[in-house]
């Protein structure tokens, strides 16, 4: 068994995932219109993370590198993830996974030409590492949108292999005139807060977070372990999800195979509110049976966190299994996809004893994961 | 795990287009790519083409795990030209480049493989972490072969070095 | 008009990495999109709204509204005579 030991939330909504969980339970998003950000010439909706926020929480704490905003905030998501999970972050069998899409980006604006080491992510995996005295070299995962929970099922594979018996999972992207322009660019953006699976959604919400959790093996931690993942590609287009669904049809499947009668009480959706992801996603779903089960997209709570999404909704997710609830998706109100879902805009009891977890991106590529509950 | 077929260059905008034509490929959406996806493209087509694999087979069982230290770093420093201060026109051809896992798409999409696709970073080239990323891959109940390889365009020692490698049964 | 497609058909060669085409080789009649004529996809849509915007001073926000536009050289041409700057 691999279960969640420790977790944490660094978000627009605040620090830790309790007050995160909180906040957001009580109805509360940070999403919202960001005139001018990054010196850009057209307003973007997002939620960002405060930087004097960071700073003032890193104060004190050793720079032996001069961290960049970015790191710092994944040093302090990762230490109040492992210091809940009790774990020693410097001994040999445990190892760090970061998901990130961008990392240090932000640095090209001061003009290089050829990126320094800086700029690279495993250099920033490094340095989170280092700063835990970890000895072993970080596992860096880039697979667009799907990477928090590509980095976790790299993480799963890495314990069963059982070599490891921690791993500490962080994943983290923040916002820049690169990422946002990039976006925009793609005509991918809503310019109100994202509506998933909803009839009149225009568009997804960009937005920061740094989320961490720490896996463990023969534990089941906080009551919730994650049984196992899978990856699949579609084969079809860089950028655009097949219609078909055949990806994420052969993640699920692949993910549910060998459970027979696995209680699934809810699916955790990539929902991102594109007219294609959300379709796609309907038209997997519907192919699995699973149309009726309770869905839940966090994309209009959150945003879109990229790298950082997979950890962040695995952790609410998690939280509300343990708590019995499936969450409300704000801003679904008539369906807009071929299958309707089990959505809604109120909190539902669940019965069930684990749920799914699906995510796509560009790329083709398309993910699953499987948690259990453990009581 | 056993090694079908194996293949390295040192990618170049010379390289790539030279391997193109070389292998007679026909194939226009190649010119559309980024260099690394060129170059792992190419790479992917000789190896598939050594194990005596077809690129229109559907291909469910087999996996693409791709490795580099600098991710999209070429694209990234084109893609940020474009967004200047002086002169913003974003263009959305080059910020899909700037995902690195697109090059494991170019390589699904042309050869119609449907397993897993995955894209590490890593500071500098090791073998050992390339096997260890394909038993990941491997660790798949459904996964049959793995097409492997490190492709980094941008450092002082370019290389593009993939492997096929099959599951022992 | 002959200089202005002309124009916008090396701008598109340019942009899309057309590569070993030439103005002549492209029809300003024929769909841009689909599987007649150069075979374009989305992306490339989003890129030829750059040409327009950078080149042209045209923004189109519309998606459904652009498709018409974007439909071969031509409807981009006529569009540009009417509502861009060049």
């Amino acid at each position: 068994m691999t279960g969640i030991t420790g977790h944490n939330i660094f978000c627009g909504l605040g620090f830790g995932s309790d007050e995160v969980y909180s906040r957001i339970r009580a109805g509360e998003s940070d999403l919202g219109l960001h005139d001018s950000g990054f010196a850009l010439p057209e307003p973007f909706y997002a939620s960002l993370v405060q930087r004097d926020e960071i700073e003032r929480r890193f104060a004190g704490l050793p720079d032996t590198c001069q961290m960049t905003a970015f790191e710092k905030a994944m040093v302090l998501s990762a230490a109040d993830a492992v210091a809940m999970s009790g774990i020693d972050p410097s001994a040999e069998d445990t190892l760090f996974v970061l998901s990130s899409t961008k990392g240090n980006v932000e640095l090209l604006e001061s003009g290089m030409e050829r990126p320094d080491g800086r700029m690279s992510i495993w250099s920033s995996a490094r340095r989170l590492a280092s700063f835990f005295g970890n000895p072993n070299e970080p596992v860096c995962v880039s697979n667009a949108c799907t990477s928090g929970i590509c980095a976790q099922i790299a993480a799963f594979r890495a314990i069963s292999s059982g070599k490891f018996r921690n791993a500490v999972v962080v994943g983290a992207d923040f916002l820049s005139r690169f990422v946002v322009s990039g976006f925009q660019s793609l005509k991918a953006l809503s310019s109100e807060r994202c509506r998933p699976f909803a009839l009149h959604r225009k568009g997804l919400n960009l937005s920061e977070a740094v989320a961490s959790i720490v896996l463990s093996s023969d534990t089941a931690g906080i009551g919730i372990s994650l049984e196992g993942g899978a990856i699949r590609n579609d084969a079809t287009h860089i950028s655009a999800p097949s219609r078909t669904a055949s990806g994420q049809i052969a993640a699920i499947n692949a993910v549910l195979e060998g459970k027979p009668g696995f209680d699934l009480a809810f699916v955790n959706l990539h929902g991102t509110a594109t007219l294609y992801n959300d379709s796609m996603e309907s038209v997997a779903l519907h192919t699995c049976g699973l149309d009726t089960l309770p869905a839940v997209s966090y994309k209009s709570i959150f945003g879109h966190t990229l790298g950082a999404a997979g950890v962040v909704e695995t952790i609410v997710s998690a939280l509300s299994m343990l708590e019995g609830v499936v969450f409300p998706t704000p801003g679904y109100g008539e369906n807009g996809v071929p299958y309707e879902l089990s959505l809604s805009d109120r909190f539902r009891k669940i019965s069930g004893t684990g749920f799914l977890k699906v995510m796509s991106g560009f790329g083709g590529v398309n993910a699953a994961t499987l948690y259990k509950l453990i009581r | 795990m056993k090694l079908l077929s194996e293949y390295s260059f040192v990618p170049s905008p010379e390289n790539v287009d030279e391997l193109y034509r070389s292998l007679g490929m026909s194939y226009p959406k190649f010119f559309k790519m980024d260099l690394m996806s060129k170059a792992s493209l190419l790479a992917a087509e000789r190896v598939l083409l050594s194990a005596g694999l077809r690129s229109d087979e559907t291909k469910p069982d087999m996996a693409v795990v791709l490795v580099n230290s600098t991710s999209s770093a070429i694209d990234d420093i084109e893609f940020q030209k474009t967004i200047s201060k002086e002169s913003f026109f974003p263009s959305p051809s080059l910020f899909v480049y700037t995902l690195p896992n697109v090059a494991c798409a170019e390589i699904a999409i042309r050869n119609r493989i449907m397993g897993e696709t995955s894209f590490y970073l890593r500071s500098s080239y090791s073998e050992d972490f390339l096997f260890k990323a394909a038993g990941w891959a491997f660790s798949d109940p459904s996964c049959r072969k793995v097409l492997c390889g490190w492709t980094e365009c941008l450092t002082d020692t370019p290389l593009c070095r993939m492997m096929l490698l099959e599951r022992d049964i | 008009m002959e200089s202005l497609s002309y124009q916008l058909k090396e701008q598109i060669i340019d942009a899309l990495n057309l590569k070993g085409m030439t103005p002549s080789d492209i029809d300003g009649d024929v769909p841009l999109f689909g599987d007649q004529g150069l075979g374009l996809d989305s992306i490339d849509a989003l890129e030829l709204i750059v040409i327009l915007e950078k080149n042209y001073a045209i923004k189109l926000t519309d998606p459904a509204k652009s498709k018409d536009i974007l439909k071969s050289v031509n409807s981009m041409v006529s569009y540009i005579e009417a509502n861009g700057k060049f």
